[in-house]
């Protein structure tokens, strides 16, 4: 692990587990419904929102923690260096929130200016342990960069080997 | 699968099970297939109202192109050492096709081993073969400006004048945008191929792959033609011959080809088979590299949700819900 | 769009068997086996983990080094392949090898490149949308594909039915009796819909039809009794007789004419063996009439199936199910295997109607029974598939890679049916 990769997912551990600690809460808007008030239009009772925080490795890494009385936002903004990473990025997310309803967690739609948005309700953290749910985003954060590295990789292995098949017969 | 087949594997497998009937004495039925073939090739195999008679035609996109390089002149001469075959002419060639054979199979049948293992294998190579002609066409110019500039000072103003004026063979394969361009020059043969990218990651897996395609010559094959690869707007050479605008799904790959790879015989056949399906070939590599990266994913979406459901208290005891399921499918 | 003028792709691949071909022409191109044969070396376990040593896997080819289909089944004979079947009862499974399943079949045997062609799939009936989805993403994003059309396969199967003389209206309404290789699928069909609810599955098909016969091969102690016999005496000798006994009667009385042999060649061309053909001849296709000669947990009757699923169905379309029943797959193609269903079917409907006239007093109508069975049975999907795809309409229902790019993968959820004129 490089070296300010450790503090900067230290953070964002220390952050998550901070941020959430939700609690059922009915809408004061509508009655009788329940929603994450994260995701609704709060002018009205501004009281609900937390502040916001971004915690960044670098411009091309950083992550959004949008917090609120019962729902979390989280927002990755995964590492892009180059066109073909940036591809790749896109094709990964979009791969992950077409089956966005395996992940529970995940939002189908991310946050603007970011890869991918997960959004964690009162109602997940009543079902799911919470440690093990910011292990999850943690991992998620790790994996994800291996994985497009090696995507990246493979790819480069992949075309070296197709242009020097085809090259090589011509003599 | 690496490469990519020169011949059709349906074309022959229909062939074969003609001349290697499994009953020999019952009448043959009567066949009308529509075969395709990559760069929107179809081949109609069908029997005449006599049943041993076999109509093969072929339609390719770009025939009115091959025909000003010579193509029918090349078919014929490839196929006229068949006695078991005719060429069809003029009006005799079957409506909506460009080129026509008829194969007698009572005649072929009757035919030592080699020759109908011959006969299938050229036919079903039909396609290579059109495609050939302005290959061959091209090398053989480059035969003749050889011998000519042997003995001159080729780096001459003149000489060089004449070499740009050289015409330019163009092949609309795919269509107007996607050409094959062949330029012979005393010394070497330039074909640029240019290529269409359908969407964004095809064009940047492109790129990747190209830019190998021009490493290569530099690290591994030095043998190699030289590869030579431009996106948007076309390489000099063929300014003058290239229509429309820049495009920038538009890519350009110029292979260079010198006398080595253009020595007469088996290895200048097999260097026309091989360039031909370029442009096969690159887009089923960026294709299958897709694919693998797909598999990727959905190994790596497995492994997330193994992580997310560790979350889950109640997981531990009831790992096959309904909703444990769903998680293998995806 | 470059798709103009070059034919539709109609793959149908099953759990058995894919057929692979051209729209517009009357049998499909390719018939082998739906099966994979990976090397060894790109097992799951291999990713991220030690590599195995072998050339491909250094080079990062291992997974383009796979056979499909026949050339996968004699791969699995050596060493260093693994065989499998991604498709089980109907559905895909193993998503990563359909996709290279689909590869290879696309650029090794139909040699096209997939931008330029549209391309009709089928699917089982009842198959989660979710399939539909994961089966576009792929179509769209791996091959790009100029368009794509999923039809059920039951729906292509009644518009195949359509070639027969019989068949006055073109409509995609009857009761379709598919029996493959795996199982027998009895599936009532309404105005293009399935009808779901009502579909019943017989465990019985072509598998169990060549065991039976080896069965009673190995009984009698013949020569040969390898399933592959049972299986060319089940394909060369067997047809449906009008009643049990009476056929039993009669090979006492003709053996002559009853009785055949069947002459097993070897790829030994000096060795021969040769197999009497007797009883199983009409007593493999009866298990389909009386389970109970060979199965003891399935004792249901076909006729008896179809007529349960049909008094499943909506009341308003059992006439037009009862009216059109379609023939489809390799084990209805014994011979009189139609008209002794359509006998049997009858008499029960006919006893229900008697039943019900003695009890309310009415007259009734009728209802007329016809099983419909045509030359394309076999391949029936396929060729159903081939007749759509053909046609000029077609590739305005399909949807196409800019439809896809814009509304996403579940944009395949809902297909417009086809009506053709």
């Amino acid at each position: 692990m490089s070296q300010s990769l450790k503090p900067y997912l230290t953070a964002v551990r220390a952050s998550l587990t901070a941020a959430i600690c939700l609690q059922d809460f009915s809408s004061q808007l509508v009655e009788r419904h329940n929603r994450p008030e994260i995701e609704v239009d709060n002018s009205h009772d501004p009281e609900l929102i937390l502040n916001p925080m971004v915690i960044a490795r670098n411009e091309n890494e950083k992550i959004l923690i949008e917090p609120s009385i019962n729902s979390v936002r989280i927002s990755i903004k995964i590492k892009q260096a180059d066109e073909i990473e940036q591809i790749l990025v896109h094709q990964f997310t979009r791969f992950l929130t077409s089956r966005a309803e395996n992940f529970f967690i995940l939002r189908r739609v991310p946050i603007k200016g970011y890869d991918i948005s997960f959004l964690i309700t009162n109602f997940h953290t009543e079902q799911m342990l919470k440690d093990k749910l910011v292990d999850f985003i943690i991992e998620f954060m790790e994996d994800v960069d291996k994985e497009i590295s090696e995507m990246k990789l493979f790819l480069n292995a992949r075309a070296r080997v197709i242009a020097e098949s085809f090259l090589i017969p011509f003599d | 699968m690496l490469h990519i087949e020169q011949n059709n594997l349906l074309l022959q497998n229909t062939l074969t099970e003609r001349l290697y009937p499994s009953d020999p004495s019952a009448n043959p039925k009567s066949l009308d297939r529509i075969v395709s073939d990559f760069d929107f090739t179809t081949f109609h195999v069908s029997t005449l109202s006599d049943r041993n008679l076999i109509l093969i035609s072929v339609y390719l996109r770009c025939w009115d192109d091959l025909v000003n390089y010579g193509v029918v002149n090349y078919l014929s001469n490839k196929y006229a050492n068949f006695p078991s075959l005719t060429v069809l002419t003029g009006g005799e060639i079957e409506q909506g096709y460009n080129f026509s054979i008829v194969l007698d199979v009572k005649a072929a049948i009757e035919e030592s081993e080699e020759s109908k293992q011959e006969l299938i294998e050229q036919l079903s190579l039909l396609k290579r073969h059109s495609m050939a002609a302005p290959f061959e066409q091209a090398f053989a110019r480059y035969d003749e400006l050889s011998k000519q500039y042997a003995n001159s000072n080729t780096y001459s103003e003149e000489v060089q004048q004449e070499l740009l004026n050289e015409p330019i063979l163009v092949i609309k394969y795919r269509g107007i945008d996607e050409s094959i361009y062949l330029k012979p020059s005393f010394d070497r043969v330039t074909v640029i191929f240019s290529t269409v990218f359908q969407d964004e990651t095809d064009k940047i897996f492109g790129k990747v792959f190209l830019q190998e395609f021009m490493d290569a010559r530099k690290r591994a094959v030095q043998t190699a033609p030289q590869v030579i690869y431009t996106h948007g707007s076309p390489p000099l050479d063929i300014q003058q011959v290239v229509h429309g605008g820049d495009n920038d799904n538009k890519g350009y790959v110029t292979f260079v080809l010198f006398p080595r790879h253009l020595v007469k015989g088996d290895k200048r056949d097999n260097c026309i088979s091989h360039i031909e399906l370029f442009r096969s070939y690159f887009h089923y590599h960026i294709k299958c590299a897709k694919a693998y990266m797909h598999s990727r994913m959905r190994f790596r979406v497995k492994e997330f949700l193994k992580i997310l459901n560790r979350a889950k208290p109640e997981n531990v005891v009831e790992k096959k819900t309904a909703s444990g399921r769903r998680f293998d499918r995806s | 769009m470059s798709s103009i003028g070059t034919p539709a792709v109609v793959m149908d691949n099953g759990t058995g068997y894919t057929k692979l071909g051209f729209a517009g022409n009357d049998a499909p191109s390719f018939v082998f086996p739906t099966a994979i044969s990976t090397s060894t070396a790109s097992s799951k376990t291999s990713k991220g983990g030690p590599r195995s040593t072998n050339l491909a896997s250094k080079r990062g080819l291992e997974d383009l080094d796979f056979y499909i289909g026949d050339e996968a089944l004699e791969a699995a004979n050596g060493p260093n392949y693994s065989l499998s079947y991604p498709i089980k009862h109907g559905q895909i499974e193993d998503w990563d090898q359909m996709e290279r399943f689909w590869e290879s079949s696309i650029f090794k045997y139909l040699r096209c490149e997939p931008e330029d062609h549209y391309f009709l799939l089928t699917e089982p009936p009842l198959n989660p949308p979710e399939n539909r989805e994961s089966t576009a993403e792929i179509m769209f994003e791996s091959f790009n594909c100029a368009g794509l059309y999923i039809a059920v396969q039951a729906v292509l199967a009644l518009a195949a039915s359509w070639t027969s003389p019989k068949v006055q209206d073109r409509s995609l309404s009857g009761t379709v009796i598919d029996s493959g290789d795996g199982v027998t699928h009895v599936i009532p069909v309404a105005e293009g819909y399935v009808i779901g609810t009502a579909i019943k599955n017989i465990p019985l098909a072509g598998r169990d039809i060549s065991s039976f016969i080896q069965q009673l091969l190995r009984d009698r102690g013949e020569a040969d009794t390898s399933l592959q016999t049972a299986e060319k005496i089940k394909e060369q000798f067997c047809y449906v007789c009008p009643d049990i006994v009476q056929e039993f009667s009669k090979f006492d009385h003709y053996p002559k004419e009853k009785f055949a042999q069947y002459i097993v060649e070897y790829t030994d061309r000096n060795k021969k063996n040769i197999v009497d053909v007797g009883y199983e001849r009409f007593l493999a296709p009866e298990i389909f009439f009386n389970p109970e000669i060979c199965s003891s947990d399935f004792l249901t009757p076909l006729p008896t199936v179809v007529d349960q699923v049909i008094q499943a169905s909506p009341i308003d379309v059992r006439k037009k199910l009862y009216k059109n029943i379609v023939l489809s797959g390799g084990s209805t193609m014994f011979k009189d295997f139609g008209k002794r269903l359509q006998r049997d079917l009858k008499v029960l409907v006919n006893e229900r109607i008697h039943l019900s006239e003695r009890s309310s007093g009415a007259q009734s109508t009728g209802v007329e029974v016809q099983v419909i069975s045509h030359k394309k049975q076999r391949n029936a999907v396929w060729f159903g598939g081939s007749l759509l795809a053909q046609t000029a309409e077609f590739k305005s229902y399909c949807y196409t890679k800019r439809d896809y790019d814009e509304q996403g993968p579940n944009i395949v959820r809902n297909f417009s049916l086809f009506a053709v004129p």
